[in-house]
């Protein structure tokens, strides 16, 4: 619209991929901010982050995306990036039950790392990777029901391969930080954007 | 200055198993109930909290009466877990109270410790928190980061806490990497390593500190170097330059020596040291050659049992094929130990089963463009799961850990042999174990001594990354977790190795081309003025973009720069291995260095030659 070109807000969305090693995470990444999918990726060691713009119901967002090393020997080193985060894709893989069950372990880490004051609102997407594979583990119907029951929890069924839902999902995810409130205190400036994120209390000055 | 630091949230302590005795406090509530949780010292919000909560999924349980020794509790305890059955009980206990907040903490023993702890507001009383599975002295240790414990008159067991100005003390944490020393000990025992350590730092703290309590009514500037100059014994302050800048003593390194290199060890070379019997002679002088070049990827195969330790220098080929052939029984034995685990039994081992998913996940994702392991039925791939499954029979506490697949791949590809590669792997993983341990405790210390070497370096450097929290160098982690592997292209890792593993021209060379390529980004990092995550993101984006001839030119050329230094601090030569103790007849250096060290101490910076830095 005519008000959104005129006024040009960028909103900057840290968004963050938690999961057991393997179920798909950096292949999701890539597939969604590069529209490629490497087979010959390797498994992640430390910390990763990849930027992706994008528009949602007129609104100018930059997506910054975190993926780390699911290997419980690394929490120490992923937990401190989890702060600031705005959503949180827990993801699984359809042909790992595993994977599944332990979603609740990734939220459970995420809530007590991130600090998130009320956890009851705090925006979780669910991502139930690798729908290519035939031989599932997982139901559709088993995670959906997770998904219900443990906060109504948007649900996708995602192939990083094939690129299904990729796209989507993530649209989704920025949908729900959008609604979460008016997210004024993320609208600065387009030609001031940081990768880095301002503390939010000085930032809503700019809003 | 201060609010950069509540950016990120740091876990200075965190131990799990910390249980309370909730019945002692509260009617109703089984007498026999003890709830674990963990345990943590936090950097929140510009204030040190400790907190405790009940540990997610684990063991609400009762204990049997029959314990008595922690070791007995360990067991009723590992025994015993059950999830948790509602996300209630884990708020309903846990609590969390800042340093500044506590007045004391009474120390006991019952068999285990247990700490009491007892809040300035004396209205609110606290549930004692008993360590069954050790851990309170580390917790007092951390503790003693950020506040002075000192005993009671009256009860030595209560020790009374005082919180010092928290902005002092929280610069300092980076210098602190042992615990033992207190503040004010290290800076008395060696002015120098303050001097190196982000000084300007802590004099913005005291600054700010001493700002802070009188607002607006800044003191003069000779005023608040005298202050200074009493905290700190060493520090000189220039007090003609400009407000803003301060002029602090640093050493002065001296310009970086050129260095040559060489060509790769070629197989007449290396044939040349062996003796008829095949014993390696003027191992000095051939170790110093492959430093300087490499090898050849011909004589690689032999040559690196050798660098790694498989193969004695001294042995003949003879003794090395009786060697090669016990090395194979013992091989086979353990690679059997887990062929021949049944499904049954693999379904009682959760962490066999987990290691045996993660190695065949993780061979699936390593090094697959490379020929040797790339496509399906690669025989490769199928030996680069053996090895690392028969390494977790090997070192079944250690198992598998991520990043091991990435440390194995290069071996096998050039030892093109199971039991070779297994061996060679086998003495690799003695030298980075510590990188994987459950504390990480090898990653830490690298952490903590790469900084030290890069505050010697470049003071500016290492300020700027302090002011943008990335002093704790989060962004090497995988450069060091894997010494480069993902870094270089898979030719330039194997030269990388071999160079690191001749052991010169120092300790902890690794260490040296981490500064050699920091040196070469600093620039543009300030330049553009790189944030926490940017740095972060260009130094992972430098992946595969390095060229290791002109990386090992620059550390060569560190390592010698620093090594010249007359007034090297102790700590920085003892990463690098320079002995440092005058007693030592050996020390190759002046003789009178000791004395001349001593009268530098005491005159505070008599041998420091001042330079001006920068301060943020
Ligand atoms: N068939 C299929 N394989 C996938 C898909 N996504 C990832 N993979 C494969 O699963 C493995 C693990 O993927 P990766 O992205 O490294 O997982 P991460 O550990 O969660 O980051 C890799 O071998 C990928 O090629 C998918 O959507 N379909
Ligand atoms: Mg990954």
């Amino acid at each position: 619209s005519l008000l959104n070109v005129m006024t040009s807000k960028t909103s900057l969305l840290k968004v963050i991929l938690l999961g057991d090693g393997g179920v798909g995470k950096s292949s999701i990444m890539n597939r969604y901010v590069t529209n490629k999918f490497d087979a010959h990726l390797f498994h992640t060691i430390g910390v990763e982050f990849l930027n992706k713009d994008l528009e949602v119901d007129g609104h100018q967002v930059t997506l910054q995306i975190w993926d780390t090393a699911g290997q419980e020997r690394f929490r120490s080193l992923r937990t401190p990036f989890y702060r600031g985060s705005d959503c949180c894709l827990l993801t699984f893989s359809v042909d790992d039950n595993q994977s599944f069950l332990n979603l609740g372990n990734w939220k459970k880490e995420f809530i007590y790392y991130a600090d998130v004051k009320e956890p009851e609102k705090f925006p979780f997407v669910v991502l139930g990777n690798k729908v290519d594979v035939t031989e599932r583990q997982v139901s559709t119907e088993e995670a959906q029901q997770w998904c219900q029951e443990n906060g109504d929890y948007p649900y996708y069924e995602t192939s990083a391969k094939d690129a299904t839902n990729v796209a989507v999902a993530f649209e989704e995810a920025v949908r729900r930080v959008l609604a979460m409130d008016e997210r004024t205190d993320h609208l600065i400036p387009t030609d001031t954007v940081k990768l880095h994120r301002k503390p939010r209390s000085a930032a809503t000055c700019c809003s | 200055i201060v609010s950069s630091y509540s950016f990120v949230f740091q876990v200075i302590f965190e131990h799990e198993g910390v249980f309370i005795h909730p019945s002692s406090d509260d009617d109703g509530i089984d007498p026999d109930l003890l709830i674990s949780g963990s345990l943590r010292l936090v950097d929140k919000d510009s204030s040190s909290v400790v907190e405790w909560a009940h540990s997610p999924g684990e063991r609400v349980l009762e204990t049997q009466h029959s314990y008595e020794t922690e070791w007995d509790m360990i067991n009723a305890v590992s025994f015993r877990k059950r999830p948790c059955s509602n996300g209630h009980e884990r708020s309903r206990w846990a609590f969390s109270f800042s340093l500044r907040e506590l007045r004391s903490v009474t120390v006991k023993q019952e068999g285990w410790s247990f700490l009491i702890f007892k809040l300035k507001d004396s209205s609110s009383c606290l549930p004692a928190l008993h360590f069954h599975q050790g851990g309170s002295t580390e917790f007092l240790d951390a503790v003693r980061r950020y506040a002075l414990l000192s005993e009671s008159v009256d009860d030595a067991s209560c020790l009374v806490v005082s919180t010092p100005n928290r902005a002092l003390s929280q610069s300092f944490e980076n210098l602190l990497d042992d615990n033992n020393y207190s503040l004010v000990n290290k800076l008395k025992k060696d002015p120098y390593v303050t001097t190196l350590g982000g000084f300007s730092k802590v004099t913005n703290y005291l600054f700010d500190a001493l700002r802070g309590t009188e607002e607006h009514t800044q003191r003069p500037p000779e005023e608040m170097a005298d202050l200074l100059g009493e905290v700190i014994p060493g520090l000189d302050i220039n007090q003609q330059e400009e407000p803003g800048f301060e002029v602090i003593t640093r050493i002065d390194l001296g310009p970086r020596p050129a260095v040559s290199r060489r060509e790769p060890v070629s197989v007449e070379e290396w044939t040349k040291h062996q003796d008829p019997e095949g014993r390696v002679q003027r191992v000095p002088q051939l170790k110093e050659a492959i430093f300087k070049g490499g090898l050849c990827h011909a004589v690689r195969k032999e040559a690196w049992k050798f660098l790694l330790g498989y193969f004695p220098w001294n042995s003949t080929v003879e003794e090395r094929k009786a060697l090669q052939r016990s090395k194979t029984d013992e091989y086979f034995r353990m690679k059997l130990q887990w062929k021949s685990v049944s499904e049954e039994q693999e379904r009682r081992n959760s962490r066999l089963r987990d290691y045996r998913s993660l190695i065949e996940k993780d061979v699936n994702r390593t090094d697959r463009t490379n020929r040797f392991y790339e496509g399906i039925d690669n025989p490769g791939l199928v030996l680069l799961n053996d090895i690392l499954m028969t390494y977790c029979m090997y070192d079944f506490d250690l198992g598998y850990v991520q990043g091991m697949s990435d440390l194995l791949s290069p071996i096998l590809y050039v030892m093109e042999n199971e039991v070779d590669a297994f061996w060679c792997f086998a003495f690799y993983m003695d030298q980075m174990h510590q990188n994987f341990e459950e504390q990480m405790q090898g990653m830490k210390t690298q952490l903590v001594q790469l900084g030290s070497l890069l505050r010697l370096l470049d003071l500016a450097f290492w300020n700027y990354l302090e002011s943008q929290d990335s002093g704790f160098l989060y962004f090497c982690f995988r450069w060091l977790l894997i010494r480069f592997k993902r870094e270089l292209s898979f030719q330039d890792v194997l030269r990388l190795w071999e160079v690191m593993w001749t052991e010169l021209p120092c300790e902890n060379f690794h260490l040296l081309v981490c500064c050699a390529i920091l040196d070469s980004e600093k620039q543009k990092i300030m330049e553009e003025n790189y944030g926490f995550n940017e740095i972060l993101k260009h130094i992972n984006e430098l992946s595969m973009k390095l060229d290791i001839e002109e990386i090992l030119h620059k550390a060569e050329g560190i390592c010698l720069q620093i090594k010249s230094c007359k007034d090297l601090p102790r700590s920085v030569s003892s990463i690098l291995g320079f002995t440092s103790d005058p007693r030592d007849p050996r020390d190759p250096r002046d003789p009178h260095r000791a004395s001349q060290r001593a009268d530098t101490c005491s005159n505070g910076h008599g041998h420091l030659t001042e330079a001006p830095a920068l301060v943020s």
